[in-house]
């Protein structure tokens, strides 16, 4: 049996991952902490299991690995005192709001030799799994150019504070697209060039919620993408992603949650999108359990995560100075 | 008052219709392929005329319409301006900025009415579109995307598969988007373009334009010359209350015929709707020759337009944004 814990509440994402542990048999959800203390009783209420108060406690308990689901500025001391336990680590993404902090942890987790992964569902989408078959496929010839976007609405609380967040819908939504693609195609990115607002919101966000990002992939393949906030309270779900491929030989156009009942309840009020698609969550957490039985690394590893950070560095950058920068990427 | 259509192509011919049904006569018309240029003159009892100069210098033409390719406009706007011809001229109004300088300061000393073909301001999802953004109904407009075309242009001769005669899909299409956006959002402050121009992959084109408007509006412009089939038109408008999508394949007929039509020149969007946006494009020009009545689109916004296309061609060569 292999033995979880989460640590902390802060994001949404931990609720799906703690169903997903309970419908996996060969796992078991063995502990909740959370610095959220009503928060954290409450979750261990609903998934049935332990909530223990202190760090240090919950980190001494026989657990095998760690979901780390706190707010994007604490996935880091979260991840060192966990490695630091001998704890296999799932880390919700970003990685890291800096390229610091994520080379410390992956360094810190190599040192400890404990395996480090994040949290990118969105390879594990089947419509996202098909459409790299098709691609390497070689049957849309060379990719030429892409235009991706990963909108979403406000997710509200700590998303919109900077010190927790590390910035806005750039930092947010950048990562999941950045990581398909260099998975989807084995390339890197090369540079950016990003535009960016906080207008969707009145202004009121000091992050930003509307971010437009013009890359460049290895061998000159052009891609635009669209983080953001940009989809109000009464849009029909939460938002999408989804990706134009240009080839030479074809397109593909993939919009990867487009799996939906249209559904007009006189409860809601309001148009709503129900998914009947397969889980993606449930081959990620799947993946953390195999990669902790196989002391492995998790599907996407440290230095996924570590890329994509770089992406969405660069593109704070890229607004702040005016121009197209290149995307350096750290030795890891 | 009577017309003289320069091109018979696709445009020349929906011109020329649109002439008709705004009450005018065509009379003339001429093209380098003298066989569509024979067709159109049967089809609208006019006469075939070899030389384009002919037609402008011909007493009996009131109206010049230009819908030849792009690099044409210039010397055929100079030489009708020159014989005080009203002017109807397909976009982009010239290849490029100086040209369209030169156009409008001779239009502007010789007093020549001189329209170009903005159609995309008279569509009636635009307009809605438009009436929706003022009414308020999404709160302010903090960013908006915008996606058009299909196909590369068919026919292995087409002008429009020499980028440097057309300016590739940038240039020629999502001049369209681009005029749309200065239209409802004001001035535009940086461009950043990425296409295939340079990519030597003609006909296929597919273009990315990130648009910075001076208000702060942010917009993300796509064009597509690298589909194998269909043709389509989105926009996406997010504000901060609220956001409206138009998708055109979101219609009310769907027909599908057994005996497979064979596809031919450039496809034209058409809105199943009593007037279609090219007679209204007309309407709008006639009612300014007769009426006086300023015109939905001014020759300064056709330069404009033509301005900020240029700059995204600049953009994607340098790689880097570019400020108008």
């Amino acid at each position: 049996m292999v033995k979880l814990g989460i640590m902390s509440f802060a994001h949404l994402h931990a609720y799906s991952y703690a169903h997903c542990v309970n419908l996996i048999p060969e796992a078991e959800l063995t502990a909740i902490w959370d610095d959220d203390k009503e928060r954290g009783k409450e979750a261990s209420k609903q998934y049935q299991t332990n909530f223990v108060e202190d760090l240090d406690k919950f980190l001494s308990l026989p657990i095998d690995g760690v979901i780390i689901t706190s707010e994007n500025v604490n996935h880091k001391p979260m991840a060192i005192k966990s490695a630091e336990a001998g704890k296999w680590i799932l880390c919700e993404k970003p990685l890291a709001t800096t390229i610091e902090d994520a080379m410390l942890m992956i360094n810190t987790c190599k040192k400890a030799g404990v395996g480090l992964g994040v949290a990118f569902p969105c390879r594990f989408l089947t419509p996202i799994l098909k459409a790299k078959e098709y691609i390497r496929s070689g049957k849309l010839g060379t990719i030429l150019s892409i235009s991706c976007t990963n909108n979403g609405s406000y997710p509200g609380g700590w998303f919109g504070d900077v010190k927790l967040s590390g910035g806005g819908a750039v930092m947010d939504h950048t990562v999941h697209v950045a990581d398909l693609l260099r998975w989807m195609l084995d390339k890197e990115f090369d540079s950016v060039y990003c535009e960016l607002g906080n207008q969707m919101h009145k202004g009121i966000l000091e992050t930003d919620d509307m971010g437009c990002l013009q890359l460049e992939m290895e061998g000159g393949i052009q891609v635009s993408h669209i983080a953001s906030w940009n989809r109000p309270k009464s849009f029909p779900t939460w938002g999408d992603v989804t990706m134009e491929f240009i080839g030479t030989k074809g397109v593909l156009y993939l919009d990867a949650f487009n799996q939906k009942l249209n559904i007009y309840s006189d409860f809601a009020m309001k148009t709503e999108w129900g998914f009947w698609g397969d889980n993606p969550d449930l081959g990620l957490i799947q993946d953390f359990v195999n990669s902790i039985q196989e002391k492995r690394d998790p599907m996407s590893k440290g230095i996924d995560g570590l890329r994509s950070v770089e992406v969405t560095v660069f593109a704070y950058e890229s607004y702040k100075a005016g121009k197209k920068v290149k995307i350096k990427k750290s030795k890891c | 008052m009577n017309v003289g259509i320069l091109g018979c192509g696709t445009m020349g011919r929906l011109h020329a219709e649109m002439a008709e049904k705004c009450g005018l006569k065509v009379v003339q018309c001429s093209d380098v392929n003298s066989q569509s240029g024979k067709d159109l003159a049967k089809n609208f009892k006019a006469k075939f005329v070899k030389n384009w100069e002919d037609v402008v210098a011909n007493k009996e033409v009131d109206i010049v319409a230009i819908a030849t390719p792009t690099p044409l406009h210039f010397p055929m706007l100079d030489m009708a301006i020159k014989k005080g011809k009203y002017i109807f001229c397909e976009k982009p109004l010239c290849r490029t900025v100086e040209e369209c300088k030169k156009v409008i300061q001779k239009a502007e000393k010789a007093k020549i009415k001189l329209f170009v073909g903005h159609v995309v301001r008279y569509f009636h999802e635009f307009e809605a579109i438009h009436e929706q953004i003022k009414s308020g109904k999404i709160g302010e407009v903090g960013f908006i995307k915008m996606y058009r075309g299909g196909m590369p242009p068919q026919g292995k001769n087409s002008w429009f598969r020499d980028f440097s005669k057309s300016g590739g899909v940038t240039f020629d299409c999502m001049i369209h988007d681009i005029d749309w956006l200065r239209y409802i959002f004001g001035e535009v402050k940086t461009v950043y373009c990425q296409n295939l121009i340079e990519k030597n992959c003609a006909p296929l084109d597919y273009s990315q334009v990130t648009v910075r408007m001076k208000n702060g509006v942010l917009a993300l412009v796509i064009g597509t010359w690298a589909h194998p089939s269909g043709f389509r038109v989105k926009v996406e408008v997010c504000g901060s209350d609220g956001l409206m999508y138009y998708d055109n394949m979101e219609t009310p007929l769907e027909v599908q015929l057994r005996e497979q039509s064979k596809v031919s020149g450039t496809i034209v969007p058409e809105s199943p709707v009593i007037k279609s946006p090219y007679q209204k494009e007309w309407e709008d020009f006639i009612s300014w020759i007769k009426d006086g009545k300023e015109p939905r689109v001014s020759m300064y916004d056709a330069l404009k337009a033509v301005e900020i296309v240029s700059a995204c061609l600049r953009s994607a060569k340098i790689k880097q944004p570019v400020n108008l």
